[in-house]
């Protein structure tokens, strides 16, 4: 997971590049690093667009950050979901929570578009 | 008139690789196996005989259709070579077809068609020629010459849908549902017009139906549930609590886990597809999706050893107050011993089971059955895998309730029930809710505490009775 930190007239939004599978195996550490990005900043941008496969558990995870970075007063977007992860999202009714974006340029400029803290469209 | 269904396997390979588990042409759309939409048109346009020909293997279409006798005609198979034309299948099959009128049914397709039109005298007045046909290869073509003229000038409706992928199959299955029984021949309760629902459906009472919906056998809709509009559910489903289904195909054998919003997707076992971007994925959490089918060996054999480790452990401890009851009951004659036949956990089987009757307004009576004691000759059945130690109540064997592969997935006979363990009624569609959740849901460890919980709860229940 690579995590890198853009300035977004004048905010600090990061981005995480989720690659390949995010699953029971690896979810947890997701949580456990995100709670090391929220000390950076609130506002993160999950790039999806190399993440093959997501089951519940990846799920949970994605919606374990989102919620510390709501207690932060951030927001976890989505970015670049394929055709398959994109149908977990509706299938579990999880796109719901999420602000969700073609692209990661996309996601990050939302960021600015809006204050600080944003809300799940 | 006669008619020959031709079918190449290449126009189909898709199904084979989308639906593993079913051959394409018994793929359900909407409510009944695809390839009875072709004989139902066969049918209406007269013909008495129909054969089945196919460059690929066609043992499971047989076993289904047999000899046609179901729909009243003769139904007959061949082989042909793919290249094969119309000339040189006429001539392959001349036998079968005679001197009589032949109409040939080409490809993998959908026949848009309504079954309230004269399509007998149209196809036996129209000269020879191509009737309908579609760029993508399917074809019907007339030979012969008109045997009647034509009565009125009125065209009945026909067009043809390529079933050439994803896309066009769930598109001919909303159709099928939309015009439904108005169009073709649908089977399934008509409780109301754009309703249609099968046998053994078990539904909460917070379910909504919106129609239009067709829902299989054996299905089961647990609380909270919206199921349409166009919402086609096979058999053996089960929709476990607060999911939605729109728009949706769930093929049979399919588990929707909890709290799930099926759209516009097309679910079958544990797979689910996008009919519009074509995009599919094979779910790995069991209580998303996944596919319900027969146990197998190796998932069964640790549960049947844990169920005979606590039955050898039921028998040993109820061992002496079993032998010290037996004899009081039976020389106070408050025990009536007597033989049931009931359905086996293997289809069409049935097992022999002792059926012991306590009279429980009598204070020993009422204690023997507190303690399970009418059942424990059956606890040496778990010890033999003829019997789970939890599962369903054992069904009486009638004719009239046969027990079917299909019914047998949700059926696991038991020393005790899991609606016992819940303390749900023990008999009809509640105790078939509970029996089925935890039949799709159970492990040998979680089967462990409900065997001792329903063992406690018959306790409490009989003591005060």
């Amino acid at each position: 997971m690579k995590f890198t930190l853009d300035n977004i007239d004048g905010k600090l939004v990061g981005i995480a590049e989720l690659e390949g599978r995010l699953d029971a195996r690896n979810g947890k550490s997701l949580k456990k690093i995100f709670l090391e990005w929220l000390e950076m900043t609130p506002l993160t941008v999950f790039d999806c667009s190399r993440l093959d496969f997501i089951d519940s558990s990846g799920l949970g995870a994605i919606v374990g950050c989102l919620r510390n970075a709501l207690e932060k007063e951030g927001d976890v977007r989505l970015a670049g979901l394929n055709a398959k992860v994109a149908m977990v999202f509706e299938l579990t009714q999880a796109k719901r929570l999420f602000s969700i974006f073609d692209n990661r340029d996309e996601a990050a400029a939302s960021f600015a578009a809006t204050a600080g803290s944003g809300t799940g469209q | 008139m006669k008619t020959i269904l031709v079918f190449r396997e290449e126009k189909f390979a898709w199904a084979h690789e989308a639906f593993p588990f079913v051959h394409p042409l018994l793929l359900p759309l909407c409510n009944k196996p695809y390839i009875e939409y072709p004989l139902d048109l066969a049918i209406l346009a007269g013909s008495t005989a129909v054969r089945i020909v196919c460059d690929g293997r066609l043992d499971a279409v047989e076993s289904y259709c047999e000899d046609g006798s179901r729909w009243g005609i003769d139904l007959s198979y061949a082989h042909m070579h793919p290249e094969d034309s119309d000339e040189i299948l006429l001539g392959k099959n001349r036998r079968f077809c005679g001197d009589e009128r032949i109409m040939i049914v080409r490809g993998f397709c959908f026949f848009v068609y309504n079954k309230r039109f004269d399509y007998k005298s149209e196809a036996a007045s129209l000269p020879e020629c191509k009737w309908a046909a579609c760029p993508a290869g399917g074809s019907i073509t007339l030979y012969g010459a008109p045997v009647t003229p034509r009565k009125d000038g009125k065209d009945a409706p026909m067009s043809i849908v390529p079933l050439d992928g994803m896309a066009n199959y769930y598109r001919a299955s909303m159709e099928a549902l939309e015009t439904g029984a108005d169009n073709y021949v649908l089977p399934g309760y008509g409780v109301e017009p754009g309703c249609a629902i099968g046998r053994n459906v078990v539904m909460s009472k917070s379910v909504q139906i919106r129609k239009p919906v067709n829902i299989g056998n054996n299905v089961q809709l647990l609380g909270d549930t919206i199921i349409g509009p166009s919402a086609i559910i096979g058999s053996n489903v089960i929709i476990d609590r607060q999911s939605v289904v729109e728009s949706s195909i769930v093929l049979d054998n399919t588990y929707i886990g909890e709290h799930l919003e099926v759209n516009g997707r097309v679910a079958s076992g544990n797979m689910l597809n996008d009919p519009v971007s074509g995009a599919s994925i094979v779910m790995e959490d069991p209580h998303l999706l996944s596919g319900i089918r027969e146990s197998e060996i190796l998932s069964t054999l640790p549960r049947k050893l844990t169920h005979a480790l606590i039955a050898l452990l039921f028998i040993v401890v109820l061992s002496f107050p079993f032998l010290l009851f037996a004899m009081l009951l039976r020389i106070g004659g408050l025990w009536k011993s007597s033989r049931i036949e009931c359905h086996s956990e293997k289809p069409g089987k049935t097992i022999s089971l002792d059926n012991i009757e306590l009279d429980v307004k009598k204070p020993l009576g009422a204690i023997a059955a507190a303690l399970s004691m009418d059942r424990y000759p059956m606890l040496f059945r778990v010890l033999t895998g003829q019997l789970s130690l939890i599962g369903s109540t054992a069904r009486v064997a009638e004719a009239k309730h046969p027990n079917t592969p299909s019914s047998s997935l949700a059926y696991r006979p038991a020393v005790f029930s899991y609606a016992e363990a819940e303390e749900w009624p023990t008999t009809g569609g509640d105790a078939a809710i509970v029996e089925r959740y935890h039949l799709a849901h159970s492990n040998a460890a979680a089967d462990v505490g409900l065997v001792f919980k329903a063992f406690i709860n018959n306790f409490h229940k009989k003591s005060s009775a």
